[in-house]
């Protein structure tokens, strides 16, 4: 469990839902804008899942702050 | 940069060839993939397109386009549609022994990458499917058109087969989608019930002036655009990984019949492939402004030229020995096993998920939702067919192109042949 704070820059994303595909309880599509929202679900994810959404994600809008204030 | 708008000199060339490097640089929102700033009118034969637009208009219009490629219609396509439809194709296209097996990968993919792109043509002609493959080896050649050896050739044929492509394939498609999302603005339809495909939601979409659609033609060059990804990459791979099989020697008919047995083990020989054989094996990218990528300053104008192959056989990465073909090769979580050949950052290829699956977990299981890929499918129906190196013709590079990776023609031998069956009862109920 990761007490995590997660954002999606919605500037950024470009609604290629790799974090949908990795974390689907964590995020959702709003289809009309064509980008991601984060759910409330997502702040209790593992962090290590958390890390590989940081990764995937194309744009870079996905920004994941641990507990103790580290940007993943 | 010439007078016209084509950026033909640089003031710097800066090449990376590392992994990190070369995400660095996909991720710069400096870089970008526009060398041609000409109008399609003086010269852009790539004009507007979702490949080469920038900032904001390329966001609008991913955001839009993505649709397309979620992972239920991934599934839909992989475990409904496509078997039916490679099966009873390859039956139809494998009738001798000795066969061409690049131009029947063509045809397997643009299948569905004209379903995809929202075109309409005659389900039960081969000969429909046969000129869609010509429009996708003039477009391809056209997406090329940096390592073009006849630049101007190119532009000549790409603008032919624009003309063509519009008045067969995408305006009798226009014509009944605007129909269609006409009754939906009236309440007669929901938009659920509107074909899901390109074309369909760029009609939906044109309005809105963050996608530059206002001119028919760029909405004519985007679904060309996504026929033709959908087509090219597949085939290229299934040729590319048969001819990395093959190359096993002796090896060979166990790597056969391992594919045959096991879909993900397929999926892996189609992404190892992908990882030694890019379509693209240097990406070029053109510095906006000026940057600075990894330590390295980039002034404005320069050009990048990425070597996805290097940074593909990096062995710290890869292994000791990434040269080799492995499919079973370990690979850390946080690399992808294709390597940066669907490149990366904001233009990384849309339709990945398609043609490669989704990443393979380290631990070689896949769960119930996991996406195989269209190319592991075929390499496994044609495997399940008996395929097998033809000696007597040799295969035939793509040599319009500086780009290695490429096939014109690639002969082997099936040892299965279905019995003689009529082509267009076949082809009508597999696709009708």
């Amino acid at each position: 469990m990761s007490a995590a704070q997660v954002t999606v820059d919605p500037d950024l994303c470009i609604g290629s839902a790799e974090c949908v595909r990795i974390l689907p309880s964590g995020f959702q599509i709003d289809e009309s804008r064509g980008v991601s929202v984060p759910q409330p679900a997502v702040s209790a994810a593992v962090l290590e899942l958390l890390a590989d959404v940081v990764r995937s994600c194309p744009t870079g809008a996905v920004r994941v702050v641990d507990a103790q204030g580290n940007a993943l | 940069m010439s007078d016209d708008g084509l950026l033909t000199e640089f003031t710097a060339t800066i090449e990376f060839d590392t992994y990190e490097d070369i995400r660095a640089a996909l991720f710069d929102p400096n870089l970008s993939r526009s060398f041609d700033k000409r109008s399609y009118e003086e010269g852009n034969i790539r004009s507007g397109i979702v490949s080469i637009a920038h900032g904001a208009v390329h966001r609008a219009r991913r955001r839009v386009e993505n649709t397309q490629f979620r992972a239920d219609v991934l599934r839909l396509y992989e475990r409904d549609l496509f078997p039916r439809v490679m099966n009873e194709l390859l039956d139809v296209l494998i009738d001798r022994e000795r066969v061409d097996l690049f131009p029947i990968g063509e045809m397997l993919s643009v299948v569905l990458a004209a379903r995809r792109a929202g075109i309409e043509y005659d389900a039960a002609s081969l000969d429909d499917l046969r000129t869609l493959v010509r429009h996708v080896d003039a477009f391809s050649q056209g997406s090329a058109i940096l390592d073009a050896k006849d630049p101007d050739a190119v532009r000549a044929l790409v603008r032919a087969t624009y003309a063509e492509f519009e008045r067969d394939f995408v305006r009798p498609a226009w014509a009944t989608r605007a129909a269609l999302i006409e009754r939906a603005r009236r309440g007669e339809l929901s938009e659920e019930e509107l074909p899901h495909d390109i074309l369909t939601i760029l009609l939906l979409h044109r309005d809105d002036p963050q996608m530059a659609l206002e001119d028919d033609a760029r909405i004519v060059r985007e679904v060309a655009t996504y026929l033709q990804g959908g087509t090219h990459t597949s085939a290229q791979t299934l040729v590319n990984a048969l001819d990395l099989v093959f190359e096993t020697g002796d090896e060979y008919p166990r790597t056969i019949d391992r594919i045959v047995s096991d879909t993900l083990f397929a999926q892996r020989v189609v992404q190892e492939t992908l990882r030694l054989r890019p379509t693209t094996p240097k990406m070029k990218r053109r510095a906006e402004a000026d940057t600075e990528v990894a330590g390295r300053k980039i002034p404005k104008d320069a050009v990048v030229v990425l070597d996805v192959v290097a940074a593909n056989r990096d062995q710290r990465l890869f292994g000791a020995d990434p040269e080799r073909f492995d499919p079973d090769r370990t690979i850390d979580g946080s690399v992808q096993r294709w390597g940066l050949s669907f490149g990366g950052g904001p233009h990384q290829c849309p339709g990945r998920a398609v043609g490669g699956g989704f990443p393979v977990p380290a631990d070689f299981s896949a769960e119930d939702d996991h996406v195989f890929g269209l190319v592991a499918l075929e390499l496994q129906a044609v495997a399940r067919r008996g395929v097998r190196p033809d000696e007597t013709a040799a295969p035939e590079r793509d040599l319009r192109t500086a780009r290695f990776t490429r096939w014109l023609h690639y002969p082997v031998r099936f040892t299965s042949l279905p019995g003689a069956r009529p082509v267009e009862d076949d082809l009508r109920r597999a696709l009708g």
